[in-house]
């Protein structure tokens, strides 16, 4: 596969689109075509191999080895101490920040080696956004929230800066609701909000994929919705990779679900054909509500 | 043990406790009431015409008319004194030779000193080099002392040998008995109101006035500004080296050896006597490094800013090690480094933190005695221009309460002053102290949401 | 939905990129350690130039009569440097403020961690910094013209005495005292007591038999944090101690005046400044070097008491 073949991509011109809307795969429709035939389709936008996560000692992810499609929903599900997290936080490196955190294997993004020295970590981060577990704006103003990563890659311009700031928000889904006030603080938000404006500060560094980890575990019902709803609107257009405890939302959104247990990849398969018919005995027990 | 008595030693023991904090709290107020209350009479006391004279002549203060006026009737209140006094010099005095009137005059004139105490010098003598002579008792409470003194002779009676001398007061009346002189005490005792016009005054010019004549009068500008010159001073080195170890040591440092072994040397400044501080000042700052030929505000600012320096690393690095990490795996996150992400993110969110842990050494500053002794105080100075700061020593408010209550020449005369001072130096240390649990309570009242 | 895309920045970086990246990564972190280290190293810096200075002292004068005589005659010839006398006045007035400050003190922490209700606590607390907080020279100023006063109306002969001095050094060493043992207190944790109190132990029984040994070597260090507070105070005994290099007789009468080695240089230095270079300057120094020995020592000691009791509450 080589990298980065198509540069202005849209929503629906993958040709996967629409058949692999979530809401098809949710809605029962049996012509869910193989995981080897999506990945046939289309290329792969991260690829890791025998790639394993050690925190000092303890390895907490093992040997995994898994290509995720570019531009569809994948969502990574299992039980808590797993290395769900730590698996995502890996593929924008910010298990740097770990002292005593490592990793063997390769983890390619975009066909690169992603832990080779020469990477750029700034570039890669900007490339790969993340959105995180409880909704984290700075104690900054909403403008200033989403402007600070277009300004961190250099964009002091104000009209672009503006431009920015709206078509994020707007991406988020949040711009009706704060375009009146801009200047205050971001914390002032309601969860739900927070979190979209973190989902646009994301969006507005303009990258190629978005990682989220837990997106909704802080936030009531109808947050929830409207963060699912969004994840479907930017599907297409942004490779997403989410973890969640919610196996209803991973059924909801994800068009490919990757199983974890103690650090295995036990099962990685479409969403629907992994909720109704699983190959593997621990992933039944598992969604079934058995264990975990 | 029986129930009871295991209950009774355990009331005993929070007793023990509660006390121990009531002492706490009691030594507190013991302390601050008399310095406060004494401290409070150098603003807020009975001003008397004198002094009103002084702030009309010295600092162009007051109204010229009124105090003509208010002099007019001084001098006529006075003039009965002025005359009994002539009156006994040319009738009594005149009338006596040899030793008798060799004692007379001395008793005269020790009538006569305290007479320009309280009233500054005698109509148609001339006027005096030292200011403290030009002017009578410019306060009332100082002049019911001196008042008190005209009133009775101070003997020491040594007859009880077993014992120490007993003070007994005898009336000076007596030793005038039959001259005329004799009305002259019930005159004095009976007018000063009169002869002084004491009305209470506000005299903010404390704060803000230069002293002369040894503190005697005036107020203690230039001591105020020299603590100011210094703590600026001092935050001006300590603060930024300070937030830069407290960056380095939170955010950077591998734990290790190196770094536990600058831990242990920033704790262990923290620990060296202020007295060695100035030691240190005196023989590197000056003697070594000849930052200023002898004592400067400079010196007395490094020296100083060594001292705070434990403080302020301490406490900025509290409140960026409180920065919530999840704000820097969001800076992280978008791409920022690791310095972008201190100075944008985590700098920002510990700023009140570090703000507090800053105000809190700026008291302990400004309240430092002895690492200025040998490298900035001095005892009497003008203030200074922030340029003259580079080479000049100053006066300094906790330097000069040590001065003028120990090596003063007339301590008593300025019990005011010394308290003055003092009051104002704790009340501002204090005040800096409330910003700064004030501002904390906010944070925590902000983090809690 | 979805906009077209700039050019994709490069993962790689270039060579000369990554040199830039690797050396200024490298020239900052090497800019913030030595920054830091300036900070640190100052009391390196402190100790070589107080020994610098003090050596000489020894020097030219030896080290058995600094130590062992009581002849301090240090601007009459023919001068003696017998430091004796400081030296037990230093000790007697940091004794004095122990016996003050570590029992109010410590049953002061016991009380607040454990009797008072939260809001007393919070309430107590500015008490706490306020003593914290007041500088020494009022202290001092205090000692002199307030307390001084009362002493002696109450009998006693002087009252710039070392009686007063130990009262108003254990007042400030308070806080440190306090604040010190409340959080070795503290951090004995939850578990233990409720532990205790299910055994049916009263708070007495529950704080002497159980938290105290527990917190113990946290609340020596807090004592002698607090004793090295004392024991460097300068203001408040040059200004009430009454500067008598004497020994009291007996050695215990804290009514006597003392004079402490801290007080020595500050009134010394004054008059030994002139002479730069003579033993008279440079025994202020020898003076300052063991101040600074002696706390370096308790530093040392409560830094490694504390560890010890980290260690021992994490469970060996
Ligand atoms: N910073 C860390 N240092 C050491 N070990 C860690 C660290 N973070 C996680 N671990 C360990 O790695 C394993 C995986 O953790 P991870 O956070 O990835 O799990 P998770 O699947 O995200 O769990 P959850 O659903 O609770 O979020 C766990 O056993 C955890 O103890
Ligand atoms: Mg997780």
């Amino acid at each position: 596969m080589s990298p980065a073949t198509q540069d202005g991509r849209t929503g629906v011109d993958t040709g996967l689109g629409d058949r692999f809307k979530p809401s098809n795969v949710a809605s029962g429709r049996e012509d869910v075509p193989p995981l080897h035939d999506i990945l046939e389709q289309t290329e792969a936008h991260v690829a890791t191999r025998d790639f394993s996560i050690f925190y000092r000692d303890n390895e907490a992810v093992k040997k995994i080895t898994m290509e995720i499609p570019m531009r569809l929903v994948t969502a990574i599900i299992g039980p808590s101490g797993c290395g769900k997290s730590t698996l995502l936080r890996a593929i924008n490196r910010m298990n740097d920040l770990i002292p005593g955190c490592h990793t063997t294997g390769e983890m390619r993004f975009d066909g690169q080696d992603i832990y080779d020295k020469k990477i750029d970590v700034a570039i890669l981060r900007r490339r790969v956004g993340m959105v995180f577990q409880k909704p984290n704006p700075f104690p900054k103003s909403i403008y200033d929230n989403v402007a600070y990563g277009p300004r961190l890659h250099g964009i002091t311009r104000h009209s672009r800066l503006d431009e920015i700031v709206q078509r994020s928000l707007v991406q988020a889904a949040l711009w009706e609701e704060v375009k009146d006030r801009l200047d205050t603080n971001g914390l002032g938000l309601s969860g739900g909000q927070q979190q979209r404006l973190c989902l646009a500060r994301a969006l507005a560094v303009d990258p190629e994929i978005l990682l989220m980890d837990e997106p909704t575990s802080a936030l009531d019902p109808r947050a929830t919705t409207r963060i699912e709803d969004l994840i479907g609107e930017l599907r297409g257009s942004y490779t997403i990779i989410i973890v969640t405890h919610n196996m209803q939302q991973a059924a909801r959104v994800s068009d490919l679900t990757a199983f974890l247990y103690e650090g295995v990849l036990v099962e990685y398969g479409p969403t629907k054909q992994l909720f109704t018919k699983p190959r593997e005995k621990q992933t039944e027990d598992y969604i079934t509500g058995r264990f975990g | 043990m029986g129930m009871k008595a295991r209950n009774l030693l355990d009331r005993l023991f929070s007793g023990v406790g509660v006390l121990a904090i009531v002492v706490m709290g009691l030594a507190l107020v013991l302390i601050l009431a008399p310095i406060f209350s004494r401290g409070a009479g150098a603003y807020i006391f009975k001003a008397t015409v004198e002094h009103r004279r002084m702030l009309l002549e010295r600092f162009e203060r007051g109204n010229a008319e009124a105090l003509a006026a208010e002099a007019e009737a001084v001098r006529e209140a006075r003039a009965p004194v002025y005359a009994m006094l002539a009156r006994y010099a040319a009738e009594d005095l005149a009338g006596l030779s040899g030793r008798e009137k060799r004692e007379a005059r001395q008793r005269l004139e020790e009538v006569e000193d305290i007479l320009q105490e309280l009233f500054g010098p005698m109509p148609g003598a001339a006027t005096p080099v030292l200011p403290r002579q030009q002017y009578g008792a410019t306060r009332w409470d100082r002049a019911e002392v001196k008042l008190d003194r005209l009133l009775y002779v101070e003997t020491w009676d040594y007859s009880d040998s077993g014992s120490m001398g007993q003070q007994v007061l005898k009336p000076r009346r007596e030793e005038f008995a039959g001259t005329a002189l004799e009305p002259l005490f019930g005159y004095v005792e009976t007018h000063l109101e009169a002869m002084l016009r004491p009305e209470w005054t506000f005299y903010w010019g404390f704060l803000t006035d230069s002293s002369f004549d040894a503190h005697i009068f005036g107020g203690i500008w230039p001591e105020l500004v020299g603590t100011i010159y210094l703590t600026l001073g001092a935050m001006v080195f300590a603060v930024p080296l300070g937030i830069v170890s407290a960056i380095y040591f939170a955010e950077y440092a591998q734990e290790g050896r190196l770094v536990s072994l600058l831990r242990t040397c920033v704790s262990t400044l923290a620990g060296v006597p202020s007295i060695v501080f100035g030691l240190f000042g005196l023989a590197f700052f000056i003697n070594t490094m000849h930052v200023s030929r002898s004592k400067s505000v400079l010196a007395g600012s490094l020296t100083l800013g060594m001292l705070i320096l434990p403080t302020v690393i301490r406490a900025a690095e509290e409140a960026i090690r409180a920065v919530p990490h999840s704000y820097k795996e969001a800076a992280v996150g978008l791409g920022a480094g690791r310095w972008r992400t201190v100075v944008t993110v985590i700098l920002p969110a510990a700023l009140p933190g570090i703000l507090t842990g800053t105000v809190i050494s700026m008291g302990r500053a400004a309240g430092e005695t002895a690492p200025i002794i040998f490298t900035a105080a001095v005892s009497v100075g003008k203030v200074l221009s922030p340029w003259e700061t580079l080479t000049q020593p100053t006066p300094a408010l906790s330097w000069n309460i040590y001065n003028l209550c120990t090596e003063h020449e007339a301590v008593d005369e300025i019990r005011h002053v010394q308290f003055g001072m003092a009051a104002t130096l704790v009340l501002a240390v204090l005040l800096l102290n409330l910003v700064a649990i004030i501002m904390r309570a906010r944070i925590s009242n902000k983090l809690k949401g | 939905m979805g906009t077209p895309r700039s050019s994709r920045q490069s993962l790689v970086m270039s060579a000369r990129a990554n040199l830039a990246a690797a050396l200024s990564r490298w020239l900052g972190n090497g800019l913030l350690l030595a920054i830091t280290s300036v900070a640190a190293i100052g009391v390196l810096f402190i100790l070589f130039f107080i020994a610098r200075d003090a050596v000489p002292f020894f020097q030219l004068r030896g080290f058995k009569e600094f130590f062992t005589s009581t002849h301090w005659y240090p601007s009459q010839e023919p001068v003696e440097f017998g430091a004796l006398s400081i030296f037990v006045g230093s000790g007697l007035v940091t004794l004095g403020a122990a016996l003050v400050a570590a029992p109010l003190g410590v049953a002061a922490a016991l009380c607040l961690s454990d009797v008072l209700p939260f809001g007393v606590r919070q309430a107590v607390k500015p008490v706490i910094e306020m003593l914290a907080a007041i500088p020494s020279v009022a202290y001092g100023f205090f000692a002199l013209v307030v307390f001084a006063p009362w002493l002696q109306r109450l009998g006693a002969i002087t009252g710039t005495n070392a009686l007063n001095v130990s009262i108003i050094l254990g007042i400030m060493a308070l806080p440190t005292v306090v604040s010190v043992s409340e959080d070795a207190l503290q951090a004995v944790g939850r578990e233990l007591r409720e532990g205790s109190y299910a055994l049916g132990a009263t708070r007495a029984e529950t704080l002497l038999r159980t938290i105290v040994p527990a917190a113990s070597s946290g609340i020596l260090a807090a004592v002698l944090l607090g004793i090295m507070r004392a024991l460097g105070e300068t203001m408040v005994v040059w200004m009430a101690s009454g500067n008598a290099a004497q020994i009291p007789d007996p050695w215990f009468n804290f009514l006597e005046p003392v004079r402490t080695l801290t007080a020595t240089i500050a009134g010394d230095m004054g008059e030994a400044d002139h002479v730069t270079g003579s033993a008279r300057y440079h025994v202020l120094f020898a003076m300052g070097l063991c101040l600074l020995l002696f706390c370096f020592a308790c530093n040392l000691i409560s830094e490694w008491v504390v560890s010890i009791q980290r260690r021992k509450l994490k469970g060996e």
